[in-house]
């Protein structure tokens, strides 16, 4: 878990309030879909998504997808249109595979690996995958077997044109517009964990070694 | 015209599922390359006969995952199709230990297993061609090379993307004398996806330009124009003009060959990140004309105008595709026509050579008089009927000779290794210094030696009249292959054979 102390060291490489909005909205977004998606499921036993099998889980992660997404810019430092990009390789993946749904048991994985991905294509300076394991929790023979699996998925079709890009901003601003004047966003994923034992295991990051760059 | 093809063509048929087939689909021939990256192999799809080149893409960097030159490399290859770009026909997968590689504890990582990308197969690379001992390209043939270099690259431009390594290593050359650019593992889109930096890390440093080298960020398709002149002007000189062998070197060289830059020639320049650091020490004044002087006028105009000290007045792809040189006579040979070279692998000429240094160093010790060293030669100036290749029996004797001494980590074309790490590995604003893509090393001597020694006997005559050459007696160095070279092309180990660097590229050794 994150604790806050660690919190306040780490923001002090940052910019203040430093989570940008895109991440706010992702998440919002992220999560509608999963709610959706997870009373889909919940009957239907577990036949849909082959494709995505190998994101899942055996039970949902013990961090809200937004602390997930804050973890993740926080200690990556990658630009926050690598979120974007990396929303759009999930949407591309749903599109080519439209049987498979993005649920509470794959979308961390899904976001950490496209996430990581996104940085690859879009920084030319960025954490290797070993670094992105760890803030993901998960490790890193697994974390490198789900990128190799979402390129072959994607058919490394990796590029977003401008246009592209501005367009699914678009869309995600339009999003949060329609949805900001009602209600909060609800965080079903934070009442959902009960159990103390989570598959993806957030150790902090020691604030003694500050991340590396690659090697 | 040539400034027009392949304009804007994209590639948007969708290839079969790519992964879907395995490894055991080809049956590798030989291994045609060897980097850090992995090997390059030569083999047989099964299904059609078809030959083609396997490049490994090793997956046992943990921390890395998949390369994310190879990502790159893949992406930007599958939405370039063009007939001088390397295509990339599909991606293959081992999932367990391969026939020719002795089994690794794997755990249960399936993964562990090697992915390769598919390219069509081509024969030489311009570099490993350019090096043949004997052989001299001709003037039409060089026209030739360069047109379709620059047809090829403009082509990526127009498409936003930077290669980011051009030297003549990348530049495959097939039997049919088509030029194909290849090693897109450096090779990035610009201005779409990202407004951000960009490092300035990228180009091997003998073709790397000075906007790179002084750290600049932000840069677009100039860097790679500034390689374009560099390979030019290697093709006509027949040796690299600029090999320097860290950055503080390398701008020190294109200073004394471009002269210095300063608000005047290149405005912005005193804002370069590294301006301060690698500011030259007294101004120098541009000397390419003199020192290139023996080039024809419209090679020299042309060269001038790539080897642009300001990236934003340096000349583009498709401009230089309407320069005088490539409409003026001796026109650009059709790619049909050129010789047919005796397929050749970096890879083995390396081994062939390296058998062929153990034997001079016999006869050095026998105390063979007059050691002389080979230097690549410059081209013929005949644009009639091209020489045949010229095999000269220094070699042959190797051919049969027993295995060579084993070849260190090199080049193969395809894409090589590079290293350590790729660009993605050093921090921003990183010591400038240390040479890391230096990969084919020092080469002792250089331009600012003075004029060339005036030892070619220009034996096919027909050095162009231009006014301006009039000192240049005796034109060209272009002596027959054992002509006794001395100056800057002699200078006992000072060759590519004197690299103290791991990792180098082939290296060229004097022969008798």
């Amino acid at each position: 878990m994150l604790a806050s102390d660690e919190d306040s060291q780490q923001h002090s490489r940052l910019e203040p309030s430093s989570t940008p909005r895109v991440l706010t909205i992702l998440a919002f977004v992220l999560e509608k879909l999963v709610v959706r998606n997870d009373r889909l499921v919940d009957g239907v036993s577990r036949e849909q998504g082959k494709s995505l099998d190998v994101f899942h889980g055996a039970r949902p992660p013990n961090i809200s997808i937004i602390k997930y997404m804050e973890r993740i810019y926080k200690y990556t430092n990658c630009s926050p249109s690598c979120f974007v990009v990396g929303y759009v390789y999930i949407d591309r993946l749903l599109h080519k595979y439209p049987h498979s749904l993005v649920v509470s048991l794959n979308v961390h994985r899904l976001l950490v690996t496209a996430v990581m991905l996104a940085a690859k294509m879009l920084d030319d300076v960025h954490y290797n995958n070993a670094f992105y394991a760890r803030v993901g929790g998960v490790s890193n023979v697994e974390l490198n077997r789900l990128e190799i699996d979402l390129l072959f998925l994607l058919n490394f079709e990796m590029t977003v044109h401008s246009r592209v890009f501005e367009s699914y901003c678009q869309q995600l601003e339009k999003e949060m517009l329609l949805n900001s004047t009602t209600l909060k966003i609800e965080r079903p994923m934070i009442s959902n964990a009960i159990d103390d034992v989570t598959e993806i295991s957030m150790e902090d990051m020691p604030s003694s070694s500050p991340p590396q760059l690659v090697d | 015209m040539g400034a027009a093809a392949g304009y804007g063509q994209l590639n948007l048929e969708e290839p079969a599922t790519w992964g879907s087939r395995n490894i055991d689909c080809f049956q590798k021939l030989e291994q045609i390359g060897e980097g850090t990256y992995g090997q390059v192999y030569m083999a047989r799809d099964n299904k059609t006969g078809e030959i083609v080149a396997l490049k490994k893409i090793r997956m046992d960097n943990e921390k890395e995952g998949f390369p994310i030159t190879a990502i790159r490399e893949i992406k930007i290859l599958k939405k370039l199709q063009h007939e001088n770009v390397i295509r990339l026909k599909e991606i293959v997968t081992s999932t367990g230990p391969e026939a020719d590689e002795q089994a690794k504890p794997d755990g249960d990582n399936k993964y562990k297993g090697n992915i390769y990308m598919v390219f069509e197969y081509m024969d030489h690379d311009l570099t490993g061609l350019a090096d043949r001992p004997g052989l001299r390209f001709t003037i039409p043939q060089i026209k030739c090379y360069m047109k379709q270099l620059l047809t090829g690259l403009h082509y990526c431009h127009v498409n936003q993307v930077l290669h980011r390594d051009i030297k003549g290593s990348n530049l495959l050359i097939d039997n049919e004398g088509n030029l194909k650019l290849a090693d897109f593992g450096l090779a990035r889109s610009f201005s779409n996806d990202h407004n951000g930096n960009l490092t300035n890390r990228v180009i091997t440093l003998w073709y790397r330009p000075p906007e790179l080298l002084l750290g600049a960020t932000k840069y677009g398709p100039a860097v790679d124009m500034w390689s374009v002149g560099c390979i030019f002007a290697e093709l006509l000189q027949g040796k690299p003009v600029l090999p320097g062998k860290a950055e503080p070197e390398q701008l020190n060289k294109i200073f004394e060959l471009c002269g210095t830059p300063d608000e005047n020639n290149w405005p912005g320049v005193s804002k370069t990140p590294w301006y301060n650091k690698f500011k030259p020490t007294r101004p120098m004044k541009r000397r390419v004309r003199e020192i290139f002087r023996h080039f024809d006028r419209h090679a020299l105009d042309l060269l001038e105008k790539m080897l642009t000290l300001d990236p934003a007045q340096r000349i583009s792809a498709k401009d230089a595709l309407d320069a005088e040189y490539f409409w003026t006579d001796p026109l650009p040979c059709d790619p049909k026509s050129l010789p047919k070279y005796e397929s050749s692998h970096e890879f083995q000429t390396k081994k062939k050579r390296q058998q062929q240094r153990a034997n001079e160093e016999i006869a050095k010790r026998q105390k063979l008089q007059h050691p002389q060293q080979h230097s690549r030669l410059a081209p013929q100036m005949q644009s009639g009927q091209a020489h045949p290749p010229q095999w000269s029996g220094h070699n042959h004797h190797m051919n049969n000779s027993q295995p060579p001494i084993s070849a260190g980590p090199g080049h193969h074309h395809y894409g090589k290794g590079r290293g350590p790490g790729g660009p993605s590995r050093y921090p921003p604003g990183g010591n400038p210094s240390g040479g890391y893509y230096a990969d084919r090393g020092g080469q002792g001597g250089g331009f600012n030696s003075g004029p060339y020694p005036a030892q070619g006997r220009g034996p096919q005559g027909g050095v162009p009249t231009s006014g301006s050459r009039a000192g240049a007696s005796g034109g060209y160095g272009v002596g027959p292959p054992n002509y006794p070279q001395g100056g800057q092309y002699g200078g006992s180990g000072a060759g590519r054979g004197s690299n103290p660097l791991p990792g180098n590229r082939n290296q060229q050794f004097g022969w008798q």
